[in-house]
């Protein structure tokens, strides 16, 4: 059995990045690995919006995502600095920057790119998406 | 520690990549690990002096380029197959760099813990 770190660069949308990413990750804990955590990077930071609105006959890996933290236990955490830019923003950063709004919620955490390094350290496999 | 080596595939600019690549390379020096970097097809434009990334909206990421030995990466290479494609010599380099033919790269990704592709 091995100790995975999952890294996901693609949107929600758009690319087939997370759903793989999403995959893999069931995957490998069905088969009794142990995964340190799923960190969003790049565009992957647009994974942990919950203004993710799919139509009713599509899939929501948004969704997927939050189900699988749930269910196993997995920390999934984005880069701040990567969401912040691109307006990914928690409920605490709403708050300490004066926004009205915020759409993250609990499912992700916000960490910073020191959370990736450790994590890969940690890791006998770093794994991109 | 371990052996990372953060791969530059994209041209600098029109995506966001190479930025957040060289933020990744900057911080996991900073974490103690022994990062390399290599630049291949239009990553190598980012190697490219006298940019002016500013005009179209930019930030001059690359000038963090010339604080590689600050953090400790002595490892930067080039391929020279794109240099060349790209019509680049040693004189049109921002930073130093080794240049490596593709089987001394192939032996370089051997060699390392991770592949970080941007």
């Amino acid at each position: 059995m091995s100790k995975f770190i999952i890294q996901v660069n693609g949107p929600a949308y758009g690319t087939s990045a997370s759903v793989n990413a999403l995959r893999f990750t069931q995957a490998s804990l069905q088969s009794g690995h142990e995964i340190v955590c799923v960190f969003f990077y790049q565009d992957g930071v647009y994974n942990s919006t919950d203004f993710n609105l799919p139509a009713s006959d599509e899939y929501d890996v948004v969704k997927g995502w939050k189900q699988l933290a749930a269910e196993h236990q997995v920390s999934l955490v984005n880069c701040v600095s990567a969401a912040l830019r691109r307006g990914i923003v928690s409920q605490q950063e709403a708050q300490e920057n004066g926004l009205n709004h915020w759409n993250v919620e609990h499912s992700f955490i916000m960490g910073g790119l020191g959370e990736l390094v450790t994590g890969i350290e940690s890791a006998d496999r770093l794994i991109c998406f | 520690m371990k052996k990372i080596c953060i791969l530059f595939r994209s041209a600098p600019h029109g995506t966001t990549k190479g930025r957040e690549a060289l933020d990744f390379a900057l911080l996991s020096a900073s974490f103690e690990q022994e990062v390399s970097l290599v630049f291949v097809d239009e990553g190598v434009l980012h190697l490219l002096k006298d940019q002016q990334p500013e005009l179209i909206g930019g930030k001059d990421y690359l000038a963090a380029l010339k604080a590689l030995p600050l953090y400790d990466i002595e490892s930067v290479f080039a391929c020279k197959q794109s240099l060349g494609d790209y019509g680049l010599s040693h004189s049109l380099l921002s930073i130093p760099v080794t240049i490596l033919n593709d089987e001394a790269i192939s032996a370089h990704l051997k060699a390392v813990d991770e592949v970080l592709v941007f």
